[in-house]
């Protein structure tokens, strides 16, 4: 029989409890994950990462001179009986590392195939949502991008469930061209990345452009990488209606699409090369575990 | 097409095949239907230059279907015809249609008629001329032409005859026919039997026809049976069953009845493996055979299946006497071997046992014999005198023999000369020299027909007186001219004096065939009984103005008799026709045209006439070497295929898009539903695949329904009521409290018991077991069923009664229910009705009743008529012959007969409660009525009932 594909209804593909049951189960099984420093830092305890300024910290960072208007409690007595003057002492400034998460829910991701077991929206959302949890056990930060603020409580799997949920649907395949993310962040965008590959370029470039590091994680159903059709098939957009192609032989196409999808891909690889950022191809008849190891692999590494 | 009994009516149609390799080519060119994909990277395709693609191909199969539907469409607009109305004959000339109208078309007669009346309509429907001949219709000097319609309607009153016609009478005026119309066709409906010159009737017509067609149409198993030669045996009454073919074992039944066509008897004739004839026996009192005056063949509708039986087959018992003592130990000696062994072949011989001559008289007188021989019997008591005298006068026919005894007795006036005393012997004194021989007959006696036996001598004999009257008395006469046998009228009767013995003594005569003829022609003299002949044979009038009168013969001095009733061609008897001319009194062996099977002449003394004759054998045609077409005489229907061919094509078209529904990705469809409805769809399709509509087919018979024997059982172990069950919850609730009640009242009231009353339906239960049926009659109440009507009309007639209860007593019986009794009657046999009279059984039967009121007065109750009473007779009650077998009333019986639970009655009558007494008064009375009969109308009763009447 031939394989079977097609888009699933959007009340099946929007976020609900089981994504985060799910994601729970995903990410019970990794250790938690500790965002590289990407700095030398003395410690590296609950992902702090000292931020050579003067801040809140646990850490040593300077004495410094007390000046009038100051509260007194923060005079330390040892240093200042060392000499005449009075001092302060200052730490360092410590905060974690935000990982700013993008999953893509637009319609081309409730694809699903005869050949997987679950549509892409699902492993991503799946994906991302175990990411953070990992994340936050590790002490980092983490916010959906364009979503919520970052946020590293123990509910984050929760907190960022209910804020997919509040944001509705979404049709965008890319992040919004926001303000870009600041230089020791990270950007984790999981999405089927099928935009053509200058608005791809564009949103990666204004993303990274202050810096920050990202990953890409491209989600992509079995049947899109092996053209397993034949026959006479009238190929649908999902997003744009109306726009269609009537293949006389689907199997006469397979070569073709596969070049095609393999320059778009070597496209995508050199995005992110030129931004320092990482492409992953996850396939979702491949278990979730397979890029959250990735994922968990490239964070914890240090930089380069 | 020839090998299949397929004709299109509409053959041009057919031209549309050559469209088929068109569509063929179309449907290659026409890719099938994509399947869809909704496709996320579609995007990039659109990037991916296609090749020059050939498109993707219906699947050959696919293409198969298609085209088949495409035809079977096309083959089923032909209108195709399975067995199509082969024509009589296809010829544009005139066409000759010969049906064969004799005894033997008759079993089958509407069979043949429509076979006729198919060809004259399809030659009328051609336009051709068409000429009706039947065979039995005698030389005709032309045949004419006539027009479909005109031919239909005289086929129409054609019937069959009842003789078996000779059909190469119709040759000549055929061939001349056939000369004058060169391009006619010709088309035999034959009956099958060889007789009648049939072959070579066949062989003309093909001669005259040349090189036109002739068909023949001849049923091939079956052909009439006959019945021939019944003959009236001392053992019982033998017919032959005849039939043309040699085949398998059958049975007939054969049926005997009297004149007035009551049925004395049936027995079966069997016909052995490749037999023509087979013989039926009646074992019957010969009193009973007697009375035969028909035998047919049961269910053979044909006037050659039936022997008419005159008085000439009658056997008549003859009681002899004989004076001598009988010697057992030499049979030869004994006086009567001779006549007994001569009259065996036609009559029944009593012989006195043990008994003297007087007293065997007088019990032979007793029997009411018909012919009594004295063989040499001298003198006889007073008493034997007188009645033997009597009886003679009163139509016995006396027959005696002389010897030693006769010729010593005195002369008791029982002879019909009168005797001269001393015999005459060989050598003695009034003497021969040599043996006499036998000389003549009279004209005038009943041996005239006789041939006079050359080997018959006489050496001793009685002489006659020469009186006046004695030469009109003689019989036979000797080559001298003395008589040898005399005979006399005597009023009703005759007396026959043989001047010689019974036995050998006194000549050879009893040892002579000529004998034996002698003795049946004087039995035959003889009716069936000493009662009164109203139709004494010809010229009673005319030997009562001649004392001596020509001694009345059976074969009646006219030599002809008109006929009185003969038979049709299937066998019923009916008025002679114009064309039936008086048969000659000596009867004729076979039927012809002239003389149809009847009975001709006098009721009691005349002939009968058959269709076949005595030695008739039959015999089926032989049409081998014949050049013409021979088919069956039933055709077969045609029948049209093209709505299974339509029926055909729609399963095709459905199949066609389930095949594309799957093919363009369905089960995907489907199957996201979920396997439930996968599965769903699957049964629903799969259910509109199996159930097409297919012709009806005749529903072969059901089985008969078991015998309910828990009904029978319940039914029967009580005597019980029974109401009707209508359908209507309330009248059936209703009629059953009214039962019930009744039948406590009964109970209380008189000695029967009855069990509690039954529902019954008369369309399945077995009404017979009910004595009493009550019958409420609703609005609007259905007709019952054809087969319940017969169901009731057996009832009825069997003795049952059914008590119609309208209960519209108040609307004066114009009501609804007033209609639906019509129409329910109006399937039954109803006799007459009348309200009941003051004087019927039904007012007296338990008690004495003046009306028949129920809950409401007035409205009278109607029985079967009784014949009106004697005048003079005053009796206080009067039946008929037995119940009444319908009872009709509007005054609601069960209504006022209704009790509930607590023994309170449920519906008030329309006056008091002395109404509701009387209205149980009524039903007791009816049930007693019904179960009793006429008892109370005995007239040992009526004391007793003028008593209670206050008379």
């Amino acid at each position: 029989m031939a394989v079977r594909a097609g888009l699933l209804d959007p009340s099946e593909t929007r976020v609900a409890e089981r994504h985060e049951e799910a994601a729970l189960g995903l990410a019970g099984s990794l250790p938690r994950l500790v965002v590289a420093a990407r700095r030398a830092s003395a410690t590296v305890v609950h992902g702090l990462h000292g931020r050579r300024r003067s801040g809140t910290g646990e850490n040593f960072w300077q004495f410094r001179r007390f000046t009038a208007g100051e509260p007194a409690g923060r005079i330390d007595w040892r240093r200042s009986a060392r000499d005449d003057n009075v001092y302060i002492r200052e730490q360092e400034w410590e905060a974690a590392h935000t990982v700013w998460i993008w999953i893509d829910r637009s319609r081309s991701m409730a694809f699903r195939s005869s050949l997987s077991d679950t549509s892409k929206v699902e492993r991503a959302v799946i994906l991302g949502l175990a990411l953070a949890d990992v994340l936050v056990r590790g002490g980092e930060r983490v916010g959906l991008l364009g979503l919520t603020r970052p946020t590293a409580s123990r509910n984050a799997i929760e907190n960022l469930a209910q804020a997919l949920i509040a944001a509705g649907d979404d049709d965008a395949h890319l992040p919004p061209a926001a303000a870009p993310i600041a230089r020791l962040s990270e950007a984790i965008v999981i999405g089927d990345l099928l935009a053509p590959e200058e608005e791809i370029a564009a949103t990666v470039a204004s993303l990274a452009a202050r810096g920050g590091r990202g990953h890409l994680v491209a989600v992509v159903d079995p049947v899109e990488e092996t053209f397993p059709f034949t026959g006479r098939t009238e190929f649908l957009d999902p997003d744009v209606a109306g726009l269609k192609l009537v293949a006389g032989r689907a199997e006469e196409w397979r070569q073709g699409y596969a070049e095609r999808l393999a320059r778009h891909r070597a496209a995508l690889a050199d995005i992110a090369r030129r931004h320092g950022w990482t492409l992953h191809i996850h396939r979702t008849d491949r278990p979730a575990t397979e890029p959250l190891l990735a994922l968990h692999a490239r964070l914890a590494e240090p930089a380069a | 097409m020839s090998a299949l009994p397929l004709a299109f009516l509409s053959p041009w149609l057919l031209v549309g095949l050559i469209a088929l390799p068109a569509l063929w080519l179309l449907l290659r060119l026409t890719p099938p239907r994509p399947q869809t994909v909704a496709f996320p990277p579609m995007r990039l395709l659109l990037d991916v230059v296609a090749k020059r693609e050939t498109p993707s191909r219906t699947p050959w199969w696919l293409l198969l279907l298609r085209l088949g539907l495409a035809a079977l469409i096309i083959f089923a607009l032909a209108r195709p015809i399975w067995n199509p109305q082969a024509a009589a004959t296809a010829g544009s000339g005139p066409l000759l249609v010969v049906i064969d109208n004799g005894w033997g078309a008759a079993p089958e007669w509407d069979a043949r008629v429509d076979a006729a009346s198919a060809a004259i309509a399809a030659a009328g429907d051609d336009g051709r001329a068409v000429a009706l001949v039947a065979t039995a219709d005698g030389a005709r000097r032309e045949i004419g032409l006539e027009t479909a319609d005109e031919a239909a309607k005289r086929l129409r009153v054609l019937a069959p005859e009842p003789f078996s016609p000779d059909r190469a009478l119709l040759l000549p005026a055929l061939s001349d026919w056939l000369k004058a119309n060169p391009s006619a066709d010709a088309l035999w409906i034959s009956d099958g039997l060889a007789g009648g010159n049939a072959r070579a009737f066949a062989d003309g017509l093909t001669a005259a026809l040349r090189s036109r067609s002739l068909a023949i149409r001849i049923d091939p198993a079956r052909s009439a049976r006959g019945l021939a030669a019944a003959d009236n045996a001392p053992g019982g009454l033998t017919v032959k069953a005849l039939r043309a073919e040699a085949s398998g074992p059958e049975t007939v039944r054969v049926r005997a009845s009297d004149l007035r066509g009551r049925s004395l008897g049936e027995t079966d004739a069997a016909f052995g493996v490749g037999a023509r004839e087979a013989t039926a026996t009646f074992e019957m009192p010969v009193e009973l055979r007697n009375d035969i005056a028909r035998l047919e063949i049961v269910g053979a509708k044909t006037a050659g299946a039936v022997q008419l039986l005159d008085q000439r087959s009658r056997r008549r018992t003859v009681g002899v006497v004989t004076g001598a003592t009988s010697d057992t130990a030499q049979p030869l000696l004994s006086p009567t071997y001779y006549v007994t062994q001569a009259l065996k072949p036609f009559a029944d011989v009593r012989e006195a046992r043990g008994q003297g001559a007087s007293t065997a008289v007088e019990s032979f007188v007793e029997q009411k014999l018909p012919v009594i021989m004295l063989a040499d019997v001298g003198a006889l008591t007073e008493d034997a005198r007188a009645r033997l005298g009597a009886w003679v006068r009163d139509g016995g026919v006396l027959v005696r023999f002389a010897g030693p005894r006769l010729a010593g007795a005195a002369d008791d006036g029982l002879s019909p000369v009168r005797l001269r005393q001393g015999g005459r012997t060989l050598g003695g004194a009034l003497a021969w020299e040599t043996p006499q021989a036998l000389a003549s007959f009279a004209g005038s006696g009943p041996f005239a027909p006789l041939a006079v036996p050359g080997d018959v001598t006489v050496t001793r004999q009685v002489l006659a007186e020469p009186d006046a009257d004695l030469p009109d008395r003689v019989w036979a006469t000797l080559a001298d001219g003395t008589p040898l046998v005399t005979g006399a009228r005597e009023a009703k009767g005759m007396s026959v004096l043989f001047h010689v013995t019974a036995d050998t003594r006194w000549s050879n005569l009893p040892l002579s065939g000529a004998f034996v003829d002698m003795l049946r022609r004087i039995v035959d003299l003889a009716g069936s009984g000493p009662a009164p002949r109203d139709a004494a044979p010809g010229t009673q009038g005319a030997a009562a103005a001649q004392p001596q009168g020509e001694p009345a013969q059976a074969a009646a001095p006219r030599a002809t008799l008109p006929p009185t009733r003969t038979l049709d061609g299937f066998g019923a008897f009916r008025s002679p026709p114009a064309t039936a001319k008086p048969a000659p009194a000596d009867g004729r062996p076979a039927a012809t045209p002239d003389n149809p099977p009847g009975f001709y002449g006098p009721v009691d003394a005349g002939i009968a006439v058959n269709a076949l004759s005595p030695d008739a054998s039959l015999a089926r045609i032989d049409l081998t070497g014949l050049d013409a077409a021979v088919s069956d005489v039933v055709a077969v229907e045609p029948t049209p295929i093209a709505p299974w061919l339509f029926t055909l094509a729609a399963l095709f078209a459905i199949l066609d898009s389930l095949v594309v529904f799957l093919l363009g990705g369905g089960m995907a469809l489907l199957a996201r539903r979920g396997p439930k409805a996968a599965a769903l769809g699957l049964a629903a399709v799969g259910l509109a695949l199996v159930a097409h509509p297919a012709p009806g087919f005749a529903q072969a018979q059901p089985p008969k329904a078991a015998y309910d024997e828990r009904f029978a059982l319940e039914a029967t172990l009580a005597t019980r009521l029974a109401y009707v069950s209508t359908g209507d919850f309330e009248t059936d609730r209703i009629a059953k409290a009214g039962l019930e009640g009744l039948t406590q009242q009964i109970a209380l009231r008189t000695a029967l018991e009855p069990g509690a009353p039954m529902a019954i339906d008369p369309a399945k239960d077995e009404l017979a077991f009910f004595p009493l049926l009550y019958w409420p009659v609703i609005e609007g109440a259905p007709t019952p069923s054809a087969a319940a009507l017969a169901r009731i009309d057996a009832y009825m007639k069997q003795g049952g009664s059914i008590l119609f209860d309208t209960r519209d007593a108040l609307t004066g019986g114009r009501g609804p229910e007033g209609e639906s009794l019509k129409r329910i009657l109006a399937g039954l046999d109803v006799p007459a009705l009348e309200p009941v009279p003051r004087d019927h059984v039904l007012t007296k039967a338990f008690y004495l009743l003046d009306e028949f009121p129920g809950r409401y007065a007035g409205s009278p109750l109607w029985v079967e008529t009784i014949p009106a009473a004697d005048e003079g007779e005053e009796r206080p009650a009067r039946a008929g012959d037995g119940v009444s077998p319908i009872l009709i009333t509007g005054a609601d019986l069960a209504g006022a007969w209704a009790v509930g639970s607590d023994g309170l009655p449920l519906f008030p009558t329309s006056s008091d409660e002395r109404q509701r007494e009387m209205a149980t008064r009524v039903g007791i009375n009816i049930v007693m009525y019904t179960l009793t009969g006429n008892y109370k109308a005995d007239q040992v009763h009526v004391p007793a009932l003028l008593e209670r009447l206050g008379q």
